[in-house]
């Protein structure tokens, strides 16, 4: 479609008819400031091509002026397919609809009302609006080619636009009738899913969200339900647990009662038995005492008896005895004199033995101190003569005079010196042998030694000098000898003060030569030696004394000697044998002890027989005394224990019956005994056992029944509750659900199903033709904006989805570019589908103010592309900024401005 | 075929015995052999014939697992069914009536059940000899415990008749004498066991014609024969013979069963519920009338209807369009479908014609019904049903009612998206196609 003219009146700010046109097969550009109106003449051609004249409303309403009751009418003329038209249609008041087409070169009224709305959206769009404004989708092609202000960014477009595209394009996507099907498609699919694929929440959910609400409910009130019926079924259990408990506990309280009687039976028993034990065995004690009295009773008597025999034997025997032990004891007593005279003679011996004694002891100390006088005098001597050897040597050394070591060191180093000077001086000094074969002399004019010397033939004369050696031969020569300058003075003061320190080192020991030093040296260390080992020797024969103290020590033995010998001079002319003098004096000891040991045997044994005789004589006297107060006192005794009157036969009598009777009760009590035993224990403590056990067992019984009936009562609780009726309930609810919900997730799936595979037919399809929008989006975008983004990407409904650029492996998103580069992008997409959708007719593209975020360097290289599109389509561009096109070739220009001023002028 | 058998007195079906049972499905008899329940003339010497109802597996208050809102209504049909057993204790002259254990689902259901199971039982002017079931078995806090099994409950007011009336909940291995007999209950005191609970009856004493009385036992169990992996209160087959019992009323197993002794006579039988627990469950929903003439006397075994309810599985494959047609005929010709359970489970092809006769289904089934349920995850397109594809814009939606085609068929071996199952496909292209459908009856009236 070609737009030639538009003319409108009584619309939003024209009040007045203004039209504008003819315009351009090519390039238009309407310009104007702001508010003029460029806008509201782009809106009167979309609603003037696409809305129904009959429209009403608000927004219809608004489009009358401000303040003033006119009708918007609007006219539009048009090319389509080779023929011209005339659009008109007036709104709100009265509303008009009249198409008109060239013919024979005027217009002739093609159709009116209703059928010129449709002839006309149907030039545009496949996707009309109903009887209400049309909308951004009803545009047709116009969502397309033509951009309202502010609207460069391409939506998604319509499937009848879309289907038209890919119609252009050659390829099939859509047929008539499929928008309708494929929006109630999307329509049921928005039902269920969100645009992103998410079951819809909220107020618009699906019922198979509720559903699954409700279920996810249900199953929490089903678990609630297993869990109380699970309970029930526990407390169940409970109870059937406790009520066998209960009756274990009444079983066993039974068996422990029965036991316990029996156990109580045998207490008694037992006790009585006790007490029976306790009184036979006081019988048996009573028939005991009883048996042991009459069998002391009559022991004694007989004892008493006996006894009474025995003492009068014996005091018959002791009045016989009498008379000859009293003469035994004389004669012992004169015995005992004896031997004890001969005693006291043997023991008068004991001073020879310590006559004998002092002698031998005084022969040893004697030889003993005679010894240490000679070995102490011996070593008085030795120490003497250590002593003067001492003397000598340390006189020696005293009068020896040598150097010491570190003297020594240093008078060798001194003469060392001096022998390396004296020998680098020989080496310094010019050197002139002579060896005459004659006799003669030689005068030294310069050298070491000047003046004449005697040549002696065969002998070498030397002449030594520095620096230089002159002699005269008389008669021969006078000869000079030269040499290498030296500084043999130095040397020699080397030499001598070298020389000089050896003298003073070796001053006083009598030469310098140091052989002969080291010869004192070693003298003098001989002496040294000779002296400390002198001392030494004195030091060990003293053996740490003093020599005061062994002079000391030898005058006491020497006075211990000469005490000795005051008694025993003849010891002085001849030492004593003190080993003989001391086996005499033991030989002489053994003698007296042999004699008085037995001396003193023979007196003891004397007083002894003495004191046995006395003994028994006393013995005897005793004994008769006894005897006679015995014999009184056992007739006493007898008299008492006959005192029953009763004869001896009687009393054996008497203590027959007495064992008899104590044998039957023993025998008795035995039995009890035995029969005591065989309870193995006291059975009353086996009862007590019992008893707390019974006690024991009846409170676990007490403690069962009362568990047993609040559990029972719990029971009651929860079966009056009917949990299994509660959980039935709640499966049946969550099986119905469930149910439902796999029918509604069959349906909401199967819808899914059907929506998805209608996008992925579409997408392949799409697919298949984006490919030259792209390249042609592409190609416009590489113009104006350079390579740098790459390829451009477009999508479903050929809305530009973002770039490619070639260093990236991904895509950019559109809304991640810059405003300018987005709408270049629009701009190049929208073009690329013009381009498309104009291969068959020139096509009209409005551009109302776009690129506003475009700099001048792009919108300079936009111009180009404008013009080239410009060639196979309309192109109109409304701007209030003209300037920027003024550099199109072939553009028209419309001044919005000077058209409304004519039009006034000519009203 | 035993001599006892008449075929001319046959009234009962024949049954599969042991198809279900209230527990584990795994441990269900599988084919415990034929067998007939007939009718047979009392002997006419033997004096003072004795008639009970045998009943069983009440399973008051049990779940009742996918059968939706449905549930409580199920629930209430088993009270109900109660009361017809009582009715029919009372229409047939019964004597007494035994409760051959499970009476209750579990020991823990609402206790107001509890009062209303007493309440039924004592409707019957007769006594009610109960015994607990491994379901309900006697331990601390059971239903047994509960108030209204106390003292007889349904005794005449002032006891003035002389007969045990009202309920008995016999609780210990103990005969309880009976007119003309006793009784050998044997209660259970444990969910599982692997114990006979008969083992305990005495055998008879003497011969049978000398001891005038009959014998009943009164049992909760498994008869030999069914294949489980743990013993589940196993009764050996020869039970009765063994106890000398006249008859063996047992509970236990939900379907209708009854054994032969050697001689011929049906001495043991299950009764079976008394209104059926779930679908699938056959020869369910009865109570047994026994009549007994003398000991040793056959028992003559007359099954009474007492279920309501109707646990109906429709398995239809669809070959072809026209099919689902007949199928909504076969549901519409269901009566009672108020009291009817049913399941419909679609497999086979689906022609896109026929997916308004398949909603069609679904609203009678939904508005009639009980209970319903149409299952048509296994149905797939019909291939080569281009009919309404090919009516779809071109382009596409064309192209991805294609593509879930394919995948809506189960043998496709091409990559499938994430979730697309053909139950799934086959779904979305049934929704595409009410979209279609919408679109164009939008279109038509624009």
């Amino acid at each position: 479609m070609i737009l030639r003219t538009i003319r409108v009146q009584g619309w939003r700010c024209f009040a007045d008819a203004v039209q504008v046109g003819p315009f351009g097969d090519g390039l238009n550009v309407l310009h104007a400031p702001n508010a003029t109106g460029k806008s509201t003449l782009f809106e009167a051609l979309l609603r003037g091509l696409l809305d129904g004249h009959r429209v009403t409303g608000r927004d219809v309403e608004a489009l009358r002026p401000w303040g003033r009751v006119l009708a918007p009418t609007v006219t539009v003329e048009f090319a389509h397919d080779g023929a011209d038209y005339r659009l008109t249609k007036r709104f709100l008041d009265r509303p008009t609809a009249e198409l008109e087409r060239r013919e024979r070169g005027r217009f002739a009224r093609l159709a009116e009302g209703d059928a010129a709305d449709d002839r006309v959206r149907q030039l545009l769009t496949h996707n009309p609006p109903g009887r209400g404004l049309a909308r951004p989708e009803n545009r047709g092609l116009a969502q397309v080619l033509w951009v309202p202000q502010g609207e460069l960014a391409l939506p998604g477009l319509s499937g009848d636009v879309v289907a038209r595209i890919r119609e252009s394009l050659g390829a099939q996507v859509s047929g008539p009738g499929s928008g309708p099907l494929e929006e109630a498609i999307e329509d049921v699919y928005l039902a269920i899913y969100t645009p992103g694929g998410q079951l819809r929440r909220g107020k618009d959910a699906p019922p198979l969200v509720r559903l699954r609400d409700r279920l996810t409910q249900t199953r929490t009130a089903r678990t609630h339900a297993r869990a109380q019926y699970e309970v029930f079924e526990q407390a169940s259990r409970k109870v059937e647990d406790l009520r066998a408990r209960r009756a274990q506990a009444r079983r066993n309280e039974e068996e422990i009662t029965r036991t316990l009687a029996e156990a109580r039976r045998q207490a008694e028993s037992f006790k009585a038995l006790l007490s029976e034990k306790r009184a036979r065995e006081e019988q048996v004690k009573a028939a005991d005492a009883t048996h042991r009295a009459l069998k002391q009773q009559i022991g004694h008597i007989k004892a008493a008896r006996d006894e009474l025999g025995v003492i009068g034997e014996t005091l018959q025997r002791a009045l016989a005895e009498t008379p000859q032990l009293a003469r035994e004891v004389s004669e012992r007593e004169v015995a005992a004199a004896k031997s004890q005279s001969a005693l006291e003679d043997a023991r008068r011996g004991r001073d020879g033995i310590e006559k004998a004694r002092r002698e031998a002891e005084d022969a040893r100390r004697y030889v003993e101190s005679s010894e240490k006088a000679k070995a102490a005098g011996e070593l008085l001597s030795r120490i003497s003569e250590a002593a003067a050897a001492l003397d000598r040597s340390r006189k020696a050394r005293i009068e020896l005079l040598a150097p010491d070591d570190k003297t020594m060191r240093a008078i060798r180093r001194a003469a060392k010196a001096r022998d390396d000077a004296q020998v680098r001086l020989d080496a310094a000094l010019i050197t002139l042998e002579i060896v005459p074969e004659e006799q003669g002399a030689v005068e030294v004019v310069v050298g070491e030694d000047t003046g004449r010397r005697t040549l002696v033939p065969g002998r070498p004369t030397i002449v030594k000098g520095t620096p230089e050696v002159v002699v005269n031969l008389p008669g021969v020569a006078r000869l000079r000898a030269r040499g290498p300058a030296a500084s043999a003075d130095e040397i020699r003061q080397e030499r001598d003060a070298a020389a000089r320190r050896v003298e003073e080192l070796t001053r006083g020991f009598g030469t310098s030569d140091p052989d002969a030093l080291e010869s004192l040296r070693e003298k003098a260390r001989d002496l040294d030696k000779r002296v400390a080992e002198a001392t030494a020797q004195i030091e060990t024969l003293l053996s740490g004394r003093s020599f005061g103290e062994v002079e000391t020590e030898l005058t006491r033995v020497m006075a211990d000697v000469e005490e000795i010998l005051k008694h025993r001079p003849l010891w002085r002319k001849a030492l004593p044998d003190a080993v003989a003098l001391r086996a005499s004096a033991e030989g002489i000891e053994r003698s007296f002890i042999t004699v008085v040991e037995k001396a003193e045997v023979e007196w003891q044994s004397a007083q002894a027989a003495l004191a046995a005789a006395r003994g028994r004589l006393a013995a005897i006297e005793v004994q008769v005394t006894e005897g006679n107060r015995r014999t009184e006192a056992l007739r006493a005794r007898l008299d008492d224990l006959a005192s029953d009157g009763k004869k001896d036969d009687q009393r054996e009598a008497d203590l027959r019956r007495a064992a008899m009777a104590w044998e039957a009760a023993t025998a008795g009590l035995d039995d009890i005994a035995t029969r005591v035993n065989a309870f193995g224990g006291d059975p009353s403590e086996a009862a007590a056992t019992l008893e707390r056990q019974l006690e024991a067992v009846r409170n676990e019984a007490t403690r069962a029944l009362e568990e047993e009936k609040s559990e029972e009562g719990r029971l009651q609780h929860l079966s009056a509750a009917g949990p299994y009726s509660a959980l039935v309930s709640a499966e049946e609810e969550v099986a119905r659900l469930e149910d439902e919900i796999a029918r509604e997730e069959l349906g909401a799936n199967a819808i899914r199903l059907l929506h998805d595979t209608v996008a992925q037919c579409r997408s392949e399809a799409l697919a298949a033709v984006a490919g030259p929008v792209e390249a042609a989006a592409t190609r416009y975008f590489h113009r104006i904006a350079g390579g740098g983004l790459g390829r451009v990407q477009i999508g479903q409904a050929f809305e530009p989805e973002g770039v490619r650029p070639g260093i990236a492996d991904s895509s950019v998103a559109i809304q991640d570019l810059s405003g300018g580069e987005k709408e270049q992008i629009h701009l190049a997409t929208r073009l690329a589908l013009a381009d498309v959708l104009a291969k068959d007719e020139r096509q009209l593209v409005v551009l109302d103010d776009v690129l506003t975020a475009t700099d001048a360097g792009r919108l300079a290289r936009v111009l180009p592309v404008l013009a080239e599109a410009a060639e196979r389509l309309q192109v109109l561009v409304l701007t209030c900024h003209p300037e920027r096109y003024r550099g199109l070739e072939g553009a028209r220009f419309f001044d919005l401005e000077a058209i409304l001023r004519d039009s006034a002028t000519r009203s | 075929m035993p001599a006892a058998c008449d075929p001319y007195e046959t009234l009962a079906s024949v049954v599969q015995a042991g198809e279900a049972r209230s527990s584990n499905p795994r441990t269900r008899p599988r084919n415990l052999g034929r067998c007939r329940i007939q009718r047979l003339r009392a002997d006419p010497q033997q004096e003072d014939p004795v008639k009970f109802l045998h009943t069983a597996d009440w399973q008051i208050g049990m779940r009742v697992a996918h059968a939706g809102e449905a549930a409580a209504r199920v629930r209430e049909e088993r009270l109900a069914a109660a009361r017809r057993v009582v009715g029919e204790a009372r229409a047939a002259g019964a004597e007494f009536i035994l409760l051959a254990g499970d009476t209750f689902e579990d020991n823990g259901v609402d206790r107001v059940l509890v009062q209303r199971v007493a309440d039924i039982l004592a409707e019957f002017a007769g006594p009610v000899y109960v015994i607990p079931g491994n379901h309900d078995p006697l331990v601390p806090g059971s239903v047994w415990e509960h108030p209204a099994w106390r003292q007889g409950a349904g005794a005449p007011e002032g006891g003035g008749d002389a007969r045990p009336a009202g309920v008995q909940l016999l609780t210990e291995e103990k005969p309880v004498p009976l007119q003309g007999g006793v009784l050998f209950p044997c209660p259970i005191r444990t969910k599982h066991s692997g114990k006979d609970p008969t083992a305990w009856i005495p055998p008879r004493e003497g011969n049978v014609r000398e001891e005038n009385g009959i014998r009943i036992g009164l049992a909760h169990g498994t008869v030999e024969g069914v294949h489980q992996e743990e013993p589940d209160y196993p009764i050996p087959r020869n039970a009765a013979l063994r106890a000398g019992l006249d008859y063996l009323a047992l509970g236990h197993w939900h379907s209708t069963t009854t054994y032969t002794s050697p001689d011929g006579a049906i001495r043991a039988a299950y009764s079976g519920t008394h209104e059926t627990t779930r679908f699938g469950e056959r020869d369910s929903g009865n109570a047994l009338i026994v009549e007994i003439a003398g000991a040793g006397a056959t028992p003559v075994i007359t099954p009474v209807r007492t279920g309501r309810l109707a646990w109906i599985v429709f398995e239809a494959e669809l070959r072809e369009p026209g099919d689902l047609p007949r199928l909504r005929a076969r549901i519409e010709a269901l009566g009672d479908a108020a009291a009817t359970l049913l399941e419909v489970r679609a497999t086979g092809l689906l022609a896109a014609a026929d997916q308004d006769e398949l909603a069609r289904i679904e609203e009678i089934i939904a508005s009639r019904f009980l209970h319903g349920r149409v299952d048509v995850s296994q149905l797939r397109p019909f291939p080569g049903d281009e009919s309404w594809t090919a009516g779809l814009p071109v382009g596409v939606v064309r192209d991805a009612a294609e593509r879930l085609r394919q995948l809506a068929d189960p043998a496709y071996e091409g990559v499938r998206p994430e979730g697309a199952s053909f139950e799934v496909a086959s779904r979305a292209l049934r929704e595409l196609y009410a979209l279609s459908a919408a679109a164009g009856a939008g279109e038509a009236r624009r």
